[in-house]
């Protein structure tokens, strides 16, 4: 069953398309990935369906209901929750009052606000670190805060924009692991990740970007034979290294 | 899921040491507890202070303290670039005097009218800031600019005095005007002001709405994308700190007697209304009021001694402390405090520890 769809959404900057003419159906309880080389309009796509930008045409729409043009916060409280690319703590508040903060969209309590993040700090386990200021925290942390403080908004989709992206090979091992965990809670999860081998392993459905439009969609395995898709981003991968 | 050290908080309260631990490791509580005790010390001041100039100096004191909390809601919580604070002051200083003075309305109910009028003022600025997006930079000038806009609106109408201002004069006590000949008074009025002001802060820290806007401080994309409505919220600061600066000018216009719209509405005014919640720290409960504290003997010894010279000096020297305090301590005063505190909060979490295991 269809929880988020996005339909024909183009977004431009200037003269040029962010993001053209996009079709994306994210089905519940999966892992979709969405990939694609720098500037396909994977992070443009994540903007218009958190509402942080307005699309020039086309329609979000989540649990039957368009949600197309909301504000971030409404559609924080509509049940989609997001990470940042480059992440975004509040460096001088301690690690479980920045958690507070996404526990408070469901709640005006304070202190049911903060055992509410204590409960997903201890799921994160993260709980050491509560009470250090977010700004100190390695990169690591910083990028698991952002996804306590988007788990915290008890969401029903969770948008993670390069949760791996500067982690060593042991630390994007445990994201990975946590991602599975965040699906087993019932999360439906969308990921845009640059890591080739973390989105295969991980994804049970990719979306490949280009220049702002799909050009492939379906199984991992079936991905990596594509042949748009081999010119686009792999073969590009493989004449970078 | 209970975390170990949750699970053993009742324990914990049962007798007192503890208590007092963690106590001491809440640094808003001990904050509050220490700001309480100043306005405590204010309160209690006239039993040993009777020399009119130090009493005088007091009320100053409580005052500008009140005024750097009132600004603190929206510059150092909500962290909104709003310089030109002086605006709120002004009016709620002109809406009591007019009503007093013109009216024979007892700033008794002035007080409150003037509050109401600050907070009009802050739902422009409100509405201007969020419909054309003035931020940071933008918002700063545009409150400038507004200080000078009021600055010739009051210099033009004949309600307000024009150019000569407004005279405050009385031969005798009357509280229903809030005149009196002696300052011990006045210095209770200040004091419950300042009193007021820790409250409200303390309150709205503790609350949602308090985290809320040190989140949109802290990053208001990462804040909107947590469900926080950024507008609304940085609405709501700026009403509640215009309302106290629109109570807070209308009763500084009573105790200072006179009203001058180039003075109230300008530079040097401002710059003393924001200078206590940065040297202090901003975003702090107890900086702006140490901040007051140790500006107003300061001002005092440079409007003395540098100023009697040299005149304007005044505004050198605080262009440069301020510049100091900014660059290289841009959590003030209390943000030095923090640094022992934060050493004895790990000392207690780590005692604690050991405890338990």
């Amino acid at each position: 069953m269809s929880l988020l769809k996005i339909e024909k959404i183009s977004k431009y900057f200037g003269g040029l398309a962010a993001v053209k003419e996009l079709d994306l159906v994210v089905d519940e309880g999966e892992i979709l990935g969405m990939i694609g080389p720098n500037g396909a309009g994977k992070t443009t796509a994540f903007n218009v369906i958190s509402g942080f930008y307005k699309p020039d045409s086309g329609r979000v729409i989540f649990a039957d209901e368009d949600i197309t043009g909301l504000r971030p916060d409404q559609i924080c409280k509509k049940g989609i929750a997001r990470t940042f690319q480059v992440v975004k703590p509040f460096a001088q508040l301690r690690v479980l009052d920045n958690v507070i903060v996404g526990a408070l969209s469901r709640t005006s309590n304070v202190s049911r606000a903060r055992s509410k993040a204590q409960d997903v700090l201890a799921f994160l386990q993260m709980s050491a670190l509560e009470d250090q200021l977010a700004g100190s925290l390695p990169i690591a942390s910083r990028k698991r805060l952002g996804v306590a403080k988007a788990l915290a908004t008890e969401p029903k989709v969770i948008l993670l924009d390069e949760a791996m992206s500067g982690l060593r090979p042991t630390e994007s091992q445990e994201m990975i692991e946590l991602v599975r965990r965040i699906r087993e809670r019932g999360i439906t999860v969308l990921l845009v990740e640059h890591v080739m081998k973390v989105i295969m392993s991980l994804a049970d459905r990719i979306i490949v970007l280009h220049h702002g439009e799909k050009i492939a969609e379906g199984q991992p395995q079936n991905i990596v034979q594509d042949k748009a898709v081999i010119d686009a981003y792999l073969g590009e991968v493989k004449t970078d290294a | 899921m209970t975390t170990s050290t949750r699970a053993d908080f009742p324990k914990l309260d049962a007798s007192p040491a503890p208590r007092l631990k963690a106590f001491l490791r809440d640094w808003d509580s001990v904050e509050m507890v220490a700001s309480l005790l100043i306005v405590g010390l204010f309160g209690l001041s006239p039993l040993v202070i009777k020399v009119p100039y130090y009493l005088n100096m007091i009320i100053l004191t409580a005052l500008f303290a009140y005024f750097g909390l009132a600004w603190n809601i929206i510059g150092g919580i909500s962290g909104q670039l709003l310089i030109g604070f002086a605006s709120f002051v002004g009016v709620g200083g002109f809406v009591t005097m007019v009503l007093l003075i013109r009216f024979s309305v007892s700033p008794w109910i002035g007080l409150p009218i003037s509050a109401a009028s600050s907070c009009l003022l802050g739902a422009f600025v409100a509405f201007l800031t969020l419909r054309y997006g003035l931020k940071v930079d933008y918002l700063a000038l545009f409150s400038l600019a507004l200080m000078m806009i009021l600055k010739i609106i009051a210099q033009e109408l004949d309600i307000t005095g024009r150019a000569s201002g407004m005279f405050l004069s009385f031969q005798k006590d009357s509280l229903i005007n809030m005149t009196f000949v002696g300052k011990v008074p006045y210095l209770y009025i200040a004091t419950g002001m300042l009193l007021l002001g820790v409250v409200i802060q303390y309150v709205t820290c503790r609350s949602k709405t308090g985290r809320y806007l040190v989140a949109i401080r802290e990053d208001e994309d990462a804040a909107a994308a947590l469900g926080v409505d950024t507008a609304r919220y940085k609405t709501i600061a700026l009403l509640l700190g215009s309302a106290m600066g629109g109570l807070g000018g209308g009763f500084y216009a009573i105790f200072s007697t006179y009203l001058d719209p180039a003075l109230i509405f300008g530079l040097a005014f401002n710059v003393s209304l924001l200078i206590a919640p940065i040297i202090g720290g901003k975003g702090t409960l107890i900086g702006p009021i140490l901040g007051a504290i140790l500006n107003k003997p300061l001002s005092e010894w440079i409007g003395g001694t540098v100023s009697a010279q040299r005149p304007g000096v005044t505004l050198v020297v605080y262009g440069v402390i301020l510049m100091v305090f900014i660059l290289f301590l841009p959590n003030g005063i209390a943000g030095l405090l923090r640094v022992p505190h934060e050493r004895l909060r790990v000392r207690l979490r780590s005692t604690e520890r050991l405890r338990n295991n």
